[in-house]
C-alpha cells in the first residue's frame, strides 16, 4: 500500500482486503519480471516504490549498481551549471503554463535556480523530487502564492496562456481566480459544505442560487463527492473525514472551471483508500484539466500523470514522459532517484 | 510467507523483513520486553500532579469563600426577623430586632454591679453571660429615627430584666425617608379637617387594634386603597406632569433654536449665496461626482489591460474625487436654510409659541388639581402606631409630631412574631420583588435597585457593543496589514501596558476628552475662539483637498511593483505619504474645531447635555480601559488562523479583505468572543471610573422615555459597582443600609455571570460551527 509521507512507511504492510489497489496498480504499471526482484528489495528495503531493474535501463551510461553519485547531482550539489535533460516530447504538445528561467530566492536564499519548463495542455504532469528541492515552490510560483511570503523574490517569467504572471500589472487576484490549487493538508473553511465549494464564485461576485447550485452539484460530482453530501450540503465542511475534506477542496477547486489545477501532494495526509480515490477523481479529470502535481510517492507519480518532471535541490533535472522517467530514464540521476538510491 | 505470493515484495510488513535477516533490531523489542524497572517517580511527573491540585484547590476555596460569603449573607438579609420586646432594670421598654451578639467588656464602674449580678446568680435573662463569663451585648434595630435618633442600640444583656415576643409587634417599611418604624399598631382613623378655619378636625376610627392579634388583619383592604392612591398620584406626577413638561421644553426649544438661527441671519452669517447659485452649485457638484464616478468605472475596466492603468490616471481620478466632494461641501454647508429667518416670520413664530404654551400651562394645572384633589383624601387616612419606650405614635414629619402618619406611606406591613412560615417566606419573596424590581427609597437605605440593574447592563451591553468593534478593528490592522516590525511591536508593547495603567487614571481622560470636549462639542459646536472665518475656512479646506491629493500621488508613486523590492526613493516616498496623511488628519480636527458652520446640536438648551457626564461617555471610557484585553485576544484568535485555511482561500482567487472577512473573521470570532467576555466582566464591575463620568447616586429614570430618540444616553445613570459603595460607605445610615451592601453584590454577581453564560453559550455555537471538533 502506499506511504502517506514517508518514504520509509512503504514497508508498512497492506492490509487484507485492500486487494482492489493492487489491481489498479497492476493495470497502470507495467509490471515486469524485474518488479519481484529479491535484490533489489534486499538492497533498498526503504525507498524503492518503484523498483525498476537495473538491468532494463536502456541507457548505456547507467552504472549498473554504482553506489557514487551520478556526476549531476554533484554538480548540483556543488552549485556547478547543469544542463536539465528535457525529453523531445514534451515539446509536441500545447503548454498552458510555461516558467522562462524563473529563480526565486526566499530572503536572499535561492530555492528555484533557472527553471525552464513547459506544462502541456490537459495533460497531468507530477512533479518528483527529494524534500526541500523546490517543488511546491515552483507549484506556488505559478499562481504567486509566494507572494505572501515575505521577502520573497523572482527573476525570470512565468506565462500562462502566454500572459506573463510576473508583469507589474497584472492582477493576482484575478490570475489566481484562472488557477486552482489543492494543499497537502486539506483546508476547508469555516461554513457549510456548500458555501465551500462555491467560495470562488462568491469572492468573484456571483449570486445567483441557481448558477451556485449547479456549479457546486457539478463540482462535488467530479470530486466523487456528490454521492455522500448531496444530503447535508447546509452541514459545516469540517464534520466531514479527512478523504472527504480533501475532495471537497478538490471540488472547491475546480468549482470556478479554472485553467490549471495545481496540487501540492493532495494524498500525503490520506489513508490508503481516500488516496486511491483521489487518484482516480485525478484521472477523470485529467483530460479536461490542466493538473500539475507535487507528489512523493513514486507510484502516484507513475499512476497518475502523464509527464514527470525530476527536480533537485531547486533544479530542473530531468522531464519527460511519464512511462519514460520511470523506465527508460536519460539521466543516471534520474534512474537512481526513482529506484529509490537516494533522496 | 504469505507477503511473497503478493506481486510486489517491496511492500512486505517490517516483521516479516525482521524476521528473515534480523539484521535490524526493531525498536519494539526493547519496549516489549518485561517491565524490569519501574519508572521514576520524576519521570511520571506525580509531585507536578500534587502541585497543580494543590494549586487549583487554594484558587477554589478563595472563589468558594467569597461567592460563599457574598450568597449566604445577600440571601439572609430580607429574612424577616422577629422583634423582642425588652424591659430594662431601669424601666424602659425596647422593642427591635436583633442583629448581632457579641460579648465585650465592660467599663470599671460597670464592673462591681456585674460582679454582683453573677454571685447572686439571678435577676438576669439567661443569655447574658457567655461560657467564660463575660457579658453579652446585642445589637438590636430599634428604627423609629425620627423620635429617636439613631435607629441601632447596643443593649447589655445583663441590663435586661425580661424579654418578650408581643404578637402585636409591628414593622413598618415606610416611603417617607425616616426607614422603619418598630411599635405597636393602635388604630386607623380618618381625620377630616372642618370645612373653613382652625377647628378641631373631626376624627373617626375606622379600624382598631384587638389585644394579641394585632392590626393588620382588619385594616388590609384599607392599606389596599391608600396604596392605589399613591399609585394614582404617582402615575399623574410621573406619566402625565412629565409628558406636558417634555411637550412644554420642545416647543420652548424649537422657539429658542429659531431665535438663535434669525440672530445668526442677522449678523451676517447667513448662506453665502441665493437659491438660484445655490441650485447652480448642486448641480456642479453632482456633476463633477458623476464625472469622477465614470472616471473610476473606466478605470476598473482598463484593469483587464496590463500596463493601462498607470499611477498617473489612478492620481488624475482620485483627485477627481476630491474636487468633486468640495463642491459636495460647499453646496451642503451653504444650503439656504432657517438661518435666513425674518422678522415677521420670527414674530408669527412667538405668537404660536405663546398660545401653544398656554394651552399646555392649562393642562398642567388641571393635572395638578386633580392630585391635589387624590392627595387631600389621602391625607386623611390616618395610622396611629406607638413607640414602645415613649409610648408617641409615628408622625407625619418630624416637625409635626402630633399629627399622625398616613396609612398610605407604609410600603410594607409585617408583623414578624405572627408569622408562620410560608408567611416569612411570602414576606422574604415579597421583598426581594421589591428589590429586584423598585426604585429605591430613603437615600438608597431601602426600597429596589432596578434602575441600578438597568444602568449597570445597558452600560455593560453598550461597552461590549463598542469596545469588540474598535478592539477587533485595531488587532485586525495589527496582525494582518500592519508590517511587522520594530513599530508594531512597540505599539503592542504600548497596548499591553495600558491594561496595567489605573483605572480612574481612565476617568479623568474620560471626564475631559468625552464630556468636556467631545460632548461640548457636540452641544455647541466649536469654542468661538477657535472659529475661523468663512474665507479662511475654505481655503482650509481647498489646503487639506491639496494635501490629500499629495499623500495619494505620493503613496501611488512610492509602491514598489507587484513581486519586486520597494527601491529606496520608493520606501522614502512611502514614508512621506504615510505623514502626508497624518497631516490631512490633523488638517480634518482643525478644519471641524475651527468651523464657523457648526453651532452644535443642543445651543438652545441652558444646560450641559452631552458635555457632561452620562452613559455613553461612561461606556466609552470603559470601552478604552477594556480595549486591551479586546485587542489581545483578537490577535492571538487571528494568529491562530491555521495559514493552510488563508492560502487556500488567496489559492481561490479572494482577496485579502475578502479572506478576512470570511476566513479569518468567522473563525478568529469564539477568541474574539472570549475578549468580550473578559472585557464585559472587567467593565461591570469597574467603578472608580464611573464615579467621574456617569454614575450618580439618584437617577430613577431609565434612559428610556416614550419620547425620541427613547434611548438618552447623554443622560446620567446609576451602577450596582457605585451602588455598593454609596450604600456601604457613604450614606447616611450606614448600618442600616449594609445589609444591602451583599443583596446588592449578590445581584452584580449574577449579572455578570448571566452575561457571562450568555456570551459563553454563543461563543461555544459558534466554536462548533466555526472550528469544529471531528477530523
Ligand atoms: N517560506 C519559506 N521561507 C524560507 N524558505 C523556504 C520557505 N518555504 C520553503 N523554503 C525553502 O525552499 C526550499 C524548497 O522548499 P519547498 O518548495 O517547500 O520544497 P518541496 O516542496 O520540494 O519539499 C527549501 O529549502 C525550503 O527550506
Ligand atoms: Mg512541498
Amino acid at each position: 500500500m502506499d506511504a502517506p509521507t514517508k518514504h520509509n512507511s512503504n514497508a508498512r504492510g497492506s492490509g487484507p482486503g485492500e486487494g482492489g489497489e493492487e489491481v489498479t496498480r497492476a493495470t497502470i504499471l507495467p509490471k515486469g519480471p524485474g518488479n519481484e526482484d529479491p535484490t533489489a528489495a534486499t538492497l533498498i528495503p526503504l525507498n524503492a516504490p518503484v523498483a525498476v531493474p537495473v538491468e532494463s535501463a536502456p541507457t548505456g551510461r547507467v552504472s549498473s549498481g554504482s553506489p557514487a553519485m551520478a556526476s549531476g547531482i554533484e554538480a548540483i550539489r556543488e552549485g556547478r551549471p547543469f544542463e536539465p535533460r528535457i525529453h523531445k516530447e514534451v515539446a509536441q504538445h500545447e503548454p498552458v503554463v510555461r516558467a522562462e528561467k524563473f529563480d526565486l530566492f526566499y530572503s536572499g536564499k535561492q530555492a528555484l535556480h533557472g527553471i525552464n519548463m513547459d506544462f502541456p495542455r490537459n495533460k497531468v504532469t507530477a512533479l518528483i523530487g527529494p524534500s526541500g528541492c523546490g517543488k511546491s515552490t515552483l507549484l506556488r510560483s505559478i499562481n504567486r502564492l509566494n507572494d505572501l511570503v515575505d521577502g520573497v523574490r523572482t527573476q525570470g517569467e512565468i506565462f500562462i496562456n502566454n500572459l506573463p504572471v510576473y508583469a507589474p500589472d497584472v492582477d493576482v487576484i484575478d490570475l489566481r481566480k484562472r488557477i486552482g490549487m489543492v494543499f497537502q493538508k486539506s483546508n476547508p473553511f469555516p461554513m457549510s459544505i456548500f458555501e465551500n465549494v462555491v467560495y470562488p464564485l462568491r469572492i468573484d461576485g456571483e449570486r445567483r442560487k441557481g448558477v451556485l447550485a449547479e456549479a457546486c452539484e457539478k463540482s462535488l460530482r467530479a470530486a466523487a463527492l456528490w454521492d455522500e453530501v448531496k444530503d447535508r450540503l447546509k452541514d459545516s465542511a469540517l464534520a466531514l473525514s479527512g478523504g472527504q475534506q480533501q475532495r471537497l477542496c478538490i471540488a472547491r477547486a475546480i468549482s470556478a472551471e479554472p485553467e490549471v489545477l495545481l496540487m501540492d501532494e493532495p494524498c500525503s495526509a490520506l489513508d490508503p483508500i481516500a488516496t486511491l480515490k483521489i487518484e482516480e477523481l485525478i484521472h477523470d479529470i485529467a483530460g479536461r484539466y490542466t493538473v500539475i502535481i507535487v507528489t512523493h510517492n513514486m507510484h502516484q507519480a507513475a499512476r497518475v500523470s502523464d509527464f514527470t518532471a525530476f527536480m533537485y535541490l531547486g533544479r530542473l533535472v530531468e522531464y519527460g514522459k511519464t512511462a519514460a522517467i520511470f523506465q527508460r530514464p536519460q539521466l543516471p540521476e534520474t534512474e537512481q532517484y526513482v529506484t529509490g538510491r537516494f533522496g | 510467507m504469505g507477503q511473497l505470493t503478493q506481486p510486489n515484495p517491496v511492500i512486505a510488513p517490517v516483521d516479516v523483513a525482521n524476521h528473515q535477516g534480523g539484521s535490524r533490531p526493531l525498536l519494539g523489542a526493547r519496549l516489549g520486553s518485561p517491565k524490569s524497572r519501574a519508572t521514576p517517580l520524576s519521570a511520571r511527573g506525580e509531585p507536578v500532579v500534587w502541585l497543580t491540585g494543590m494549586a487549583m484547590s487554594i484558587c477554589i476555596v478563595m472563589i468558594v469563600a467569597l461567592l460563599g460569603i457574598t450568597v449566604y449573607q445577600g440571601s439572609r438579609t430580607f429574612w424577616p426577623k422577629p422583634i423582642d420586646t425588652l424591659v430594662m432594670t431601669d424601666g424602659r421598654v425596647v422593642m427591635g430586632m436583633p442583629m448581632a451578639t457579641e460579648h465585650f467588656v465592660p467599663q470599671e464602674s460597670d464592673r462591681a454591679a456585674i460582679e454582683k449580678l453573677k454571685a447572686d446568680a439571678a435577676g438576669f435573662i439567661p443569655g447574658a453571660f457567655d461560657a467564660q463569663g463575660r457579658p453579652v451585648r446585642t445589637l438590636y434595630r430599634i428604627g423609629n429615627k425620627e423620635i429617636r435618633g439613631e435607629p441601632f442600640e447596643w443593649i447589655e444583656l445583663y441590663k435586661v430584666k425580661s424579654t418578650r415576643r408581643d404578637p402585636e409587634a409591628t414593622l413598618l417599611e415606610r416611603n417617607n425617608n425616616w426607614g422603619l418604624w418598630i411599635g405597636v399598631a393602635e388604630r386607623v382613623e380618618r381625620r377630616v379637617k372642618p370645612a373653613e378655619g382652625s377647628g378641631s378636625p373631626v376624627i373617626t376610627t375606622l379600624a382598631a387594634a384587638e389585644k394579641g392579634k394585632g392590626l393588620w388583619r382588619s385594616i388590609a383592604p384599607l392599606h389596599g386603597e391608600a396604596s392605589d392612591r399613591r399609585g394614582q398620584i404617582a402615575v399623574l406626577s410621573k406619566g402625565e406632569v412629565g409628558e406636558i413638561n417634555q411637550r412644554l421644553e420642545r416647543e420652548r426649544q424649537d422657539f429658542e433654536q429659531a431665535k438663535l438661527a434669525a440672530a445668526r441671519a442677522k449678523a451676517g452669517m447667513g448662506p453665502a449665496f441665493g437659491a438660484g447659485v445655490w441650485w447652480a452649485w448642486l448641480v456642479m457638484a453632482v456633476g463633477l461626482a458623476a464625472v469622477a464616478a465614470v472616471m473610476t468605472r473606466r478605470l476598473i475596466q482598463m484593469a483587464d489591460r496590463p500596463g493601462s492603468v498607470t499611477p498617473t490616471r489612478r492620481l488624475v481620478v482620485s483627485a477627481c474625487w476630491v474636487v468633486a466632494i468640495g463642491a459636495a461641501l460647499v453646496a451642503v454647508l451653504e444650503r439656504p436654510s432657517s438661518a435666513s429667518m425674518s422678522e415677521q416670520e420670527l414674530a408669527a413664530l412667538e405668537t404660536r409659541y405663546k398660545a401653544k404654551s398656554d394651552e399646555l400651562n392649562a393642562a398642567y394645572q388641571s393635572v395638578l388639581d386633580r392630585i391635589k384633589e387624590i392627595d387631600a383624601r389621602d391625607a386623611e387616612v390616618r395610622l396611629i402606631v406607638r413607640d414602645a419606650e415613649s409610648g408617641r405614635f409615628a408622625p407625619t414629619t418630624s416637625t409635626a409630631p402630633d399629627e399622625p402618619m398616613r396609612l398610605s406611606s407604609v410600603v410594607r406591613w409585617v408583623e414578624p412574631n405572627q408569622l408562620t412560615f410560608a408567611g416569612k417566606v411570602g414576606v422574604y419573596l415579597d421583598r426581594w420583588r421589591e428589590f429586584v424590581f423598585d426604585e429605591p427609597r430613603n437615600t438608597n437605605t431601602e426600597g429596589g435597585i432596578f434602575p441600578v440593574i438597568f444602568g449597570t447592563v445597558l452600560l455593560t451591553l453598550l461597552l461590549s457593543v463598542l469596545v469588540v468593534p474598535l478592539g477587533v478593528i485595531a488587532a485586525l490592522y495589527m496582525r494582518e496589514y500592519a508590517k511587522q516590525g520594530v513599530m508594531i511591536s512597540v505599539v503592542r508593547i504600548c497596548v499591553n501596558n495600558l491594561a496595567g495603567v489605573p483605572s480612574i487614571v481612565y476617568g479623568v481622560f474620560g471626564l475631559g476628552f468625552f464630556c468636556y470636549t467631545l460632548g461640548a462639542y457636540i452641544d455647541r459646536g466649536p469654542m468661538p475662539e477657535m472659529v475661523v472665518s468663512r474665507f479662511a475656512w475654505w481655503a482650509g479646506a481647498i489646503g487639506l483637498g491639496m494635501v490629500v491629493v499629495f499623500a495619494v500621488a505620493m503613496g501611488l508613486y512610492g509602491r514598489p511593483k507587484p513581486g519586486r523590492e520597494a527601491t529606496r526613493t520608493q520606501k522614502w516616498l512611502m514614508l512621506l505619504s504615510a505623514l502626508t496623511w497624518l497631516a490631512a488628519a490633523a488638517g480634518v480636527v482643525g478644519l471641524l474645531v475651527g468651523t464657523p458652520y457648526f453651532h452644535g446640536f443642543y445651543e438652545y438648551r441652558p444646560a450641559a447635555t452631552f458635555g457632561t457626564r452620562g452613559l455613553l461617555w461612561a461606556a466609552l471610557t470603559l470601552s478604552l480601559l477594556t480595549l486591551p484585553v479586546v485587542i489581545v485576544a483578537t490577535e492571538e484568535a487571528i494568529a491562530a488562523v491555521p495559514r493552510t485555511m488563508r492560502e487556500g482561500s488567496y489559492g481561490c482567487g479572494a482577496s485579502k479583505w475578502q479572506t478576512i472577512r470570511r476566513i479569518v473573521l468567522p473563525r478568529a470570532m469564539p477568541g474574539i468572543m472570549t475578549g468580550m467576555i473578559l472585557a464585559m466582566a472587567r467593565g461591570a464591575g469597574e467603578v472608580a471610573p464611573l464615579m467621574l463620568v456617569g454614575a450618580v447616586k439618584l437617577a430613577p429614570e431609565l434612559l428610556v422615555s416614550k419620547s425620541p430618540p427613547f434611548l438618552h444616553l447623554e443622560n446620567s445613570f446609576m451602577h450596582l459597582g457605585f451602588h455598593i459603595f454609596d450604600v456601604g460607605f457613604q450614606s447616611p445610615d450606614s448600618e442600616a443600609a449594609r445589609p444591602l451592601v451583599w443583596t446588592t453584590t449578590l445581584v452584580l454577581v449574577c449579572i455578570v455571570l448571566f452575561l457571562n453564560l450568555a456570551a459563553i453559550r454563543i461563543r461555544a455555537k459558534l466554536r462548533s460551527k466555526y472550528i469544529g471538533g471531528a477530523f
